[in-house]
């Protein structure tokens, strides 16, 4: 649960930055550190959808580890 | 007190009167006619016989006001199945409620019965639907029909519990639809092993859905879905127990089980319906496709709105340029030159940039800083070039105690345009004065 909403915070950020470097808002000297992190939260929402995340698989596989013994158990 | 009417009195064999019994009953009922009864036993025997229990129940109480052998004969029952099946999307199994044309037999060893000759599956499919109408009202009264429809799809749907028979092709199907994506997006399947199919199904699915329940926060969504076959059983999906847990459900539901006529109960309740699991699957990579498209089309825009940022920038230098003064304008319209294609140069470099980055995804932010960077050091170059200009300027010579001869208003820079008796004027810092050349 947390994790998705990191992502859908991340996405907020991303177009919270957008929005602002749009609008004029931002300062030349804050455009680079803007633009920095735009592209950490780019990077990081990208890893979620395209790249398999060992945590996940592991958590899971432990899941179905513990399936199994209730199952012969059962 | 025994007596032996044998001689004296006519009597009838059991077989005799049995046979009565059945003539009787040809001669009354020769016809077939059609019955509505409830199964409420069926034996498919080896030989390919199928035996039932045809039973009425009070409305009321439940109780059985009428019960009744039958049989279905091999030939008849071969036929009659596949298609009572196809057509109802249910089992011939006891429990439901049919319309069967019957032919009345009596035999003289095993008695009455009714000998199947036909069915109307049409009575049992709206029997059915009937049923699924009750349960909907029930769902309804109770305020929760609609709670997994009005749960949320998340953003991210890739960990799925997914209540399937392991065996079954369908989640085979599943599992290569969603690993197989063109998109290369990440799904994270994991099965809840349940029956599929018979009448384990409610139990199964409902003690699956119990063991998702109890670690639902590793997963996004639940698939539950089974491979179609030729002949469906889906009495099982059609259950208020089934169906109250899927609509109570925390996580989003999507059923995918494989079959075409209507909807079954947990089909209605379920978040998202569709019919195969294959289509299951498409669904899920559809949605987290449209997820990754979101992003994609930030990150261009945001690609798009860095090099107009820049753009802003060199017009408010411009504007900046224009208002120094008219005398360095050349060398100054040298430096906005250089200005203009460092500008360039950058934008060139962005877009090379974007370039790349579409086809690698790990983004450098060095350019953009040296970029930064570039653009401060012309902006101070700039400055300094304004301060020189200002040196230069007539009026600080004069304070410096220079001084600019004129005559006629013009600066006298040749002695010789000079004659003896001419009046000059001489500015110096902090006014004027005349003198006559001698």
């Amino acid at each position: 649960m947390a994790k998705k909403e990191t992502y859908t915070e991340a996405m907020k950020r991303l177009e919270s930055i957008v929005a602002r470097i749009e609008s004029n808002e931002l300062d030349i000297d804050e455009l680079a550190d803007q633009l920095k992190e735009a592209q950490r939260l780019i990077r990081y929402c990208r890893d979620r959808l395209y790249k398999a995340d060992g945590e996940i698989r592991k958590m899971l596989a432990d899941g179905k580890d513990e399936e199994k013994k209730s199952d012969s158990i059962g | 007190m025994m007596e032996n009417y044998s001689d004296t009195r006519p009597a009838l064999s059991l077989v005799e009167l049995n046979l009565l019994v059945k003539r009787g009953l040809k001669a009354c009922l020769p016809d077939t006619y059609w019955v509505q009864a409830e199964l409420s036993e069926v034996h498919a025997h080896y030989s390919g016989h199928c035996y039932l229990e045809l039973v009425q129940k009070d409305k009321r109480s439940n109780a059985l006001v009428a019960k009744a052998r039958g049989v279905i004969w091999h030939t008849t029952f071969c036929r009659l199945r596949p298609y009572f099946e196809r057509e109802t999307g249910q089992a011939f199994v006891a429990g439901i409620q049919v319309l069967v044309r019957v032919a009345v037999d009596f035999h003289e060893l095993y008695g009455y019965s009714l000998n199947v000759v036909d069915i109307d599956p049409t009575y049992t499919v709206g029997d059915l639907a009937r049923r699924r109408k009750e349960i909907l009202r029930h769902l309804e009264a109770e305020g929760i029909l609609t709670l997994n429809k009005e749960l949320e799809l998340p953003v991210l749907t890739q960990r799925i519990a997914v209540v399937s028979s392991a065996t079954a092709a369908g989640y085979g199907d599943f599992c290569h639809q969603l690993a197989n994506n063109p998109f290369g997006l990440v799904f994270y399947p994991r099965l809840f092993p349940a029956v599929m199919q018979g009448d384990r199904v409610e139990a199964s699915v409902i003690q699956a859905l119990e063991r998702i329940y109890a670690e639902a926060d590793r997963f996004d969504v639940v698939v539950i879905i089974r491979g179609g076959g030729a002949t469906s059983d889906l009495s099982g999906f059609d259950t208020y127990e089934l169906a109250a847990h899927c609509a109570q459900f925390p996580l989003p539901i999507i059923t995918g089980i494989g079959h075409e006529r209507d909807d079954t109960v947990i089909d209605l309740v379920a978040h998202t319906r569709v019919k195969t699991p294959t289509a299951a699957a498409e669904l899920l990579v559809n949605h987290l496709y449209g997820t990754a498209q979101r992003l994609a089309d930030l990150t261009d825009h945001l690609y798009q709105v860095v090099p107009d940022r820049l753009q802003r920038e060199r017009e408010r230098l411009d504007g900046w340029l224009a208002r120094i003064p008219g005398r360095v304008q050349l060398r100054l319209q040298r430096e906005q030159f250089r200005q203009e294609r460092m500008v360039q140069r950058m934008e060139q470099a962005w877009r090379t940039r974007c370039l790349r980055e579409e086809h690698r995804l790990a983004l450098q932010p060095r350019l953009e800083a040296a970029l930064q960077a570039r653009l401060q050091r012309e902006a101070h170059r700039l400055e300094l070039l304004a301060q020189q200009t200002e040196a230069a300027s007539p009026d600080r010579l004069l304070q410096k105690g220079y001084s600019i001869t004129l005559k006629d208003g013009k600066a006298v820079t040749d002695p010789a345009v000079l004659q003896p008796g001419d009046v000059v004027t001489t500015r110096v810092a902090h006014g004027t004065f005349k003198s006559k050349i001698i």
